[in-house]
This record gives structure tokens, C-alpha cells and sequence, in this order.
């Protein structure tokens, strides 16, 4: 059985030709695609950055054939697999440790867009749990999913790929927690509007932000934004009141000269009794005068200071990639492992069964010829049993042990020759059939 | 033995420190956790060598200036270990651990010359008196450290230097919230421990005051700490001025606890 993964993403594949690949229930493409004798398992990973196919297929060049046509027919709808503009294949194929390898990076977010984001995982959780309960996941993807969990958890936890963050609004967060214990008691003033400044008020909404307020330089502005956040609106000529009021200040509005100065925040620390204030100035020219950043308990940050570190953080995620890309590739090595562990259960199964073949033959001989009671018979089966278990122990176990490594097989193979494995003619051969190969897993 | 057991509680409280490094440095909560459990280990194994200690046929003076201090460093523990239950603050068990090692370190260096038990010290105001005193100190130093960390938080802050800034610092907010009720718990222990060494001078003596170098450095360390209480809770200080004072103050103590009294 070969594991196989074709599929598409954000450097591949543009936005107009992803979308056109992209479905929002993959459970009747899978089952449509698992119905077909080229794929036994399949799972369909489709989000807004890619959309991924990873099977199990007896056949690699069948099971590759079938997924092409897969994303070309089915998903695509006749959509060429080639883009137009670039005439880049908008596929990728990875197979065997490749493949392995793709969907362990895939979810530990090395492969995303914006390295190190939280959501991918989910989305891999997802749509493996919805192959898994159709029934669409055997002993190989399912093994093979829980190590790629595995794999991920292993990567946030061992790496800092994720502790930093990598946009504006994020580091706005990270910056309040830092000043700030909890910003569940925190009111914020947002002054003017803008997309950074939005983004950033949503981001510490999301973090717990008790109240905003929203001021502009007309009413009607300010009550249009602030029936956006649910929050109250006021005009310029309340900043003082407002400042006063508010632990985080986000300002990003068109004016020439700064429009908030260091008496202005002076006086607010005065009647907040110096209760701190984080103040992010992202308008361009910039609205906070910066020298109120000498004040105490008052810490400002403009859009050149948040970019700034929203750059390092990403460089420090870059840097994290390459301890991340180590740790999966000591998951990939051991998913190998595994896999060749595999590749011995139908001997040792075989082993098995001619030996317990041979021990029961002789057994009814013995057992005929001097007429044991029941007790006796008892006794004789344990004793046989005994030494049949004792001297297969080493063999079987040495066999596991050497099918992990790279000339596993010859190891297989010596032992198929040994003890006539192949050899129809052997004493008991006729329980060959009784093994049935790949029935177990072995023991991780 | 006790010796042994002190020297273990150092080790455990150096390795709380060192997890407690790790924990601000590197991701995952396990490191978090390492400290906790080190620090509680540590104080658990100092308690048991303080009493196996002061249980012994002739044990040293708790009035002896390496018990005092050792006290006031498993007090400090104690009270690290209660704030470590309330949130992120395993930036303030970085600075505590390496302190509660010296002052442990401190006894059981002090243990192998020590000669037993002098008359002098002993009875009841002078151990409230010590008791008092390291209970303060060890609230005091704790607020102290809150302050220096504090410091340090708000100048990497204040000029962008974000990479010193790790997650697992404490926020300022909770580093002020610390100073602050360590401060209103410190000072009146501190306060009752200058009362009852004042108490235990006059049985000795007659006069409430005798003017020592330690009496007078204490009396002096009381009062800035009175003016600090009074300009935080009275006046409104807090934030950068409450912490500067905090540190400045726990300096001047230290000072006055182990430098005057080593050379009383």
C-alpha cells in the first residue's frame, strides 16, 4: 500500500483557480473517490490556502492517475490543471516519505501562509475526523493522522513557530498583556477609523476588551463606527473626558498636526490617579505627539514601532522553521520505522502458523499413540506450547526489531528462506492459508 | 543530616530558578509548572531542616543572624509560591529562588562553625522579634523584587526593546499589583517586629532604645519604608515611582539586616 497526495495551494495555485477546486463538504467527493478500486483510504483537506487529497492506494501509478483525474473531473468540473497565465502545473504530487512529510508540515502550520497560524490544525482535525467516521480512513491514514497530530503538537510545544505574532493588530494584543493583567476591566477609545486600527480594536475585543468608545470628528462618523463595535460615540471636543476613561487609546485620523499632546495625556493620568495608559497611534502623519512617551505610566506606539516588531516576530518565526522542519523530519523518520514494522507482520504471522501447524500434528501423533488422559493431554499441550513460544520469542522478535531499519527486508527474507516459508512442500505449509497477511498492526 | 538537607533545599531552589528562566524563555506551560512544584519542594524540604534544626540538643539561636536570614528567605518562598496561584509570575520566582539559595546557603555555611547555643537571645520577644522582622523582610524583598522586575519591564517597554519582553514576564499591572500588597502586608509586620525587638531590648536592659548601630539603621529603614506606605497609599504613588521606591527601600534593608547586623 503506497500513501499518495496530490493536491494545490496558495504558491501553486491563485486564489481564482483554488476556489474553483474548493468544496465546502468533502464527504461525497470522498465517498465517490474511495469507491473506486484504485484508492482503499482518503482524506480531502480544502481551506482557503489549499486543497489536498492524501490516500492510501495498492497501486502508485493507478492510485495517482485516479487522484489527477479526481481534481481534474470531480472536484474541478473539466478546470485545467495547468494556469493560464503562468502555464505552472497548479498540482503537486508527493508520494511515499514525501507525502509523509507534506501533510506533517501542512499541520504544523510550516507550510501555511502565515507560518506558525493556530488554525490549520483544526482544519486537518477536521476533515480527517469526517473521513475517519464515513469510514473512509483504514489502519495506514489513520496511523498515519495521529502521528501527524503528533508531529504538530510536538512542534508548538518544543518550538516558538507560534508565540509570536506576526500581524499589527497582534502585537497591539501582545503589547497590552504585557502592561495590562487581565483587559477584561479595560475600556479602549478608538479616534477616527482606519483598516489597521479597526483590525486592531477587533483583535482586543477578541481578547476580552470591556468597553469602547468610538470619537470622531462628526457625530455621525463616530455613531456609524460605533454601531459597528457596539460601542458609545462622541465628538473631538470630549477627548480629555474620553482619555481619562480609556486604558488603550488607538487614533488614525486624517490631521496635519498631532492631535493628542503630552498635557492632554498629563492631565488624563491625573484623573485616572496614574492608572497606565497604551496608547497606538496609527495615523500617517501621526496623531499622538511622541514626545508624550517620555510620560510616566503613558506607553506609545506608532505604526513604524508595531510594524517593527510584527517584522521580528516574523523573522524569529523563520528562524523557529528550522528547528520545526527538524522535529518532523525525526516524526517522518519514525512513521518509516513504523511502516517497515509493518511489512514483517505477514512473516511473523506465517512463522507463527507453521509452527503451531507442526506443533499440533505432532501433538495428535504423540497424543494417539500413548493414549494420554485428559490431565496428561493438558499438561503435554502446555509444555508444547511452551517451547514453541520460548524459541520463536528471539526469531520474531529480532524480526520486528530489524524491519525498522533501512535492510529490514533481507532480514524478512533470510527468514522466509529458513524456515521455508515460501515452500508449499514444507511440514506444515497447509496452515499458510490460515495466516492472513497484514491482519495486525505491529507494536509501536 | 541537617546540613544535608539544607544543602538540598539550595539546590531545589536554584533549579526553580533555573525553570523559572526557562519558563519565560520557552514556550509550553511545563516549565511554569517545573517551578512551581521546585519551589514547593524546596520550601517543604526547608521547613523540615529548620525544624530538624531548632529540635536538636543544642541548636543555634533563631536571634543568629544566618537563621534570620534563612526564615525570611522560606518566608519569602511561601509567599511567591501564593502569588505564583494567582497568575503569570514566574518572572518573580526567577528573582526570589536565587536569593532564598543565598540565604540558605547562608545557614548552612554558618552551621559548620557555629558554636552552640549562647544564654543571650533566648525567650519569647526575641523570637517574635525575629519572627516579626523576616516575616516583613520576606514580604518586603518580595515587593522589592516586584519593583526591580518592574523597572526593567517598563524600560524595555518605553524604548521598544521588545525582544527582552517575553511572554511569560508578569504584566506591569500584576507587578504593581504585587508591590503594592506586599507593601500593605510587609510594613506592619515589619512594624510589630521593631516593637517586639524594642520590647526585648528594654527586658534586657531597661530602655526601650539603646541607640546600637543595628537599632538605629532599623529605626531609620522603618521610616523610609513609612514614608513609602504613606506616598503609596496616602499620596497615590504607583507605577514606576511606587517600584523604584520598593527596590530602593528592600536595598536599604538588606543592608541594614545583613551588612549592620553582621558587623553588630
Amino acid at each position: 500500500m503506497k500513501i499518495l497526495l496530490v493536491g494545490m495551494n496558495h504558491r501553486t495555485a491563485p486564489v481564482e483557480v483554488r476556489e474553483r477546486f474548493a468544496v465546502d463538504d468533502p464527504l461525497p467527493w470522498l465517498v465517490k473517490l474511495v469507491a473506486a478500486p484504485e484508492i482503499e483510504e482518503a482524506v480531502l483537506i480544502s481551506t482557503c490556502n489549499r486543497v489536498e487529497v492524501i490516500a492510501a492506494a495498492p497501486n502508485l501509478d493507478a492510485g495517482r492517475h485516479r487522484l489527477r483525474s479526481f481534481f481534474h473531473r470531480d472536484l474541478g468540473q473539466g478546470a485545467p490543471l495547468v494556469h493560464q497565465q503562468s502555464e505552472n502545473a497548479v498540482l503537486y504530487e508527493h508520494v511515499g516519505d514525501d507525502a509523509v512529510r507534506h501533510l506533517f508540515r501542512v499541520s504544523a502550520s510550516i507550510d501555511s501562509l502565515v507560518v506558525g497560524e493556530p488554525q490549520i490544525l483544526g482544519q486537518v482535525k477536521e476533515a480527517y475526523r469526517l473521513a475517519a467516521e464515513a469510514g473512509l480512513c483504514g489502519p495506514l491514514l489513520n496511523r498515519l493522522f495521529a502521528s501527524a497530530f503528533a508531529s504538530a503538537k510536538r512542534v508548538r510545544s518544543e518550538t516558538q513557530i507560534a508565540s509570536r505574532p506576526v500581524s499589527v493588530a497582534r502585537v497591539a494584543v501582545d503589547l497590552a498583556r504585557q502592561i495590562f493583567e487581565t483587559l477584561e476591566d479595560k475600556r479602549a477609545l478608538l479616534v477616527g477609523a482606519g483598516e489597521m486600527s479597526e483590525a486592531a480594536l477587533v483583535a482586543l475585543r477578541g481578547a476580552g476588551l470591556a468597553g469602547v468608545a468610538v470619537a470622531n470628528r462628526t457625530r455621525e462618523r463616530a455613531a456609524e463606527l460605533a454601531a459597528r463595535f457596539g460601542a458609545t460615540a462622541h465628538g473631538l471636543d470630549e477627548l480629555p473626558q474620553l482619555l481619562a476613561a480609556s486604558d488603550v487609546v488607538l487614533t488614525s485620523i486624517g490631521a496635519d498636526r498631532p492631535l493628542l499632546d503630552a498635557p492632554l495625556f498629563e492631565a488624563a493620568l491625573r484623573m485616572r490617579r496614574r492608572r497606565p495608559i497604551f496608547a497606538i497611534d496609527l495615523g500617517v502623519p501621526r496623531n499622538i505627539d511622541p514626545a508624550v512617551n517620555q510620560l510616566d505610566d503613558v506607553y506609545l506606539y506608532d505604526v513604524d514601532d508595531l510594524g517593527g516588531v510584527a517584522e521580528a516576530n516574523a523573522e524569529e518565526r523563520r528562524r523557529e522553521t528550522v528547528r520545526a522542519e527538524a522535529i518532523v523530519q525525526e516524526e517522518v523518520e519514525r512513521w518509516g520505522g513504523w511502516l517497515s514494522a509493518l511489512q514483517a507482520v505477514p512473516t511473523i504471522q506465517r512463522l507463527r502458523a507453521r509452527a503451531e501447524s507442526i506443533r499440533q500434528s505432532e501433538l495428535d501423533k504423540v497424543t494417539a499413540k500413548l493414549g494420554l488422559d485428559e490431565a496428561q493431554q493438558r499438561g503435554v499441550e502446555a509444555l508444547t506450547r511452551a517451547v514453541v513460544n520460548k524459541l520463536l520469542h528471539a526469531p520474531v522478535s529480532r524480526l520486528r526489531e530489524q524491519a525498522e531499519r533501512d535492510d529490514g527486508l533481507a532480514y524478512l527474507e533470510a527468514a522466509k528462506v529458513l524456515f521455508a516459508l515460501d515452500d508449499p512442500t514444507a511440514p506444515g505449509a497447509d496452515a499458510d492459508a490460515g495466516a492472513k497477511p497484514g491482519g495486525s498492526e505491529p507494536s509501536s | 543530616m541537617v546540613i544535608e538537607l539544607f544543602h538540598i533545599t539550595a539546590a531545589l531552589y536554584l533549579l526553580a530558578g533555573l525553570a523559572g528562566i526557562s519558563a519565560i524563555a520557552l514556550p509550553g506551560a511545563r516549565f511554569g509548572r517545573a517551578t512551581r512544584w521546585l519551589l514547593a519542594a524546596g520550601a517543604l524540604l526547608h521547613g523540615v531542616a529548620f525544624a530538624r534544626l531548632h529540635t536538636l540538643p543544642h541548636p543555634p539561636q533563631l536571634t543568629d543572624l544566618p537563621s534570620a536570614v534563612s526564615l525570611a528567605a522560606w518566608l519569602a518562598v511561601i509567599v511567591s509560591l501564593l502569588l505564583l496561584r494567582g497568575g503569570r509570575l514566574e518572572g518573580l520566582a526567577v528573582l526570589v529562588s536565587p536569593l532564598a539559595f543565598l540565604g540558605v546557603f547562608y545557614e548552612s555555611f554558618a552551621l559548620y562553625a557555629t558554636v552552640p547555643a549562647a544564654a543571650a537571645g533566648a525567650g519569647s520577644w526575641p523570637h517574635l522579634h525575629v519572627i516579626l522582622a523576616s516575616a516583613g523582610l520576606a514580604l518586603l524583598g518580595v515587593a522589592g523584587l516586584a519593583g526591580a522586575l518592574f523597572l526593567a519591564e517598563d524600560r524595555a517597554l518605553k524604548s521598544k526593546r521588545i525582544p527582552a519582553l517575553r511572554r511569560g514576564l508578569p504584566s506591569l499591572e500584576a507587578l504593581d499589583r504585587v508591590n503594592a500588597m506586599t507593601i500593605a502586608t510587609g510594613f506592619p509586620l515589619l512594624t510589630c517586629g521593631v516593637i517586639a525587638g524594642m520590647l526585648w531590648t528594654q527586658g534586657e536592659t531597661g530602655h526601650l532604645f539603646v541607640g546600637g548601630a543595628h537599632a538605629v539603621w532599623s529605626v531609620i529603614a522603618w521610616a523610609i519604608y513609612l514614608a513609602l506606605v504613606v506616598a503609596r497609599f496616602a499620596a497615590g504613588w504607583r507605577g514606576r515611582e511606587a517600584a523604584a521606591c520598593a527596590a530602593l527601600g528592600f536595598a536599604f534593608l538588606l543592608f541594614v539586616v545583613i551588612g549592620v547586623g553582621a558587623i553588630a
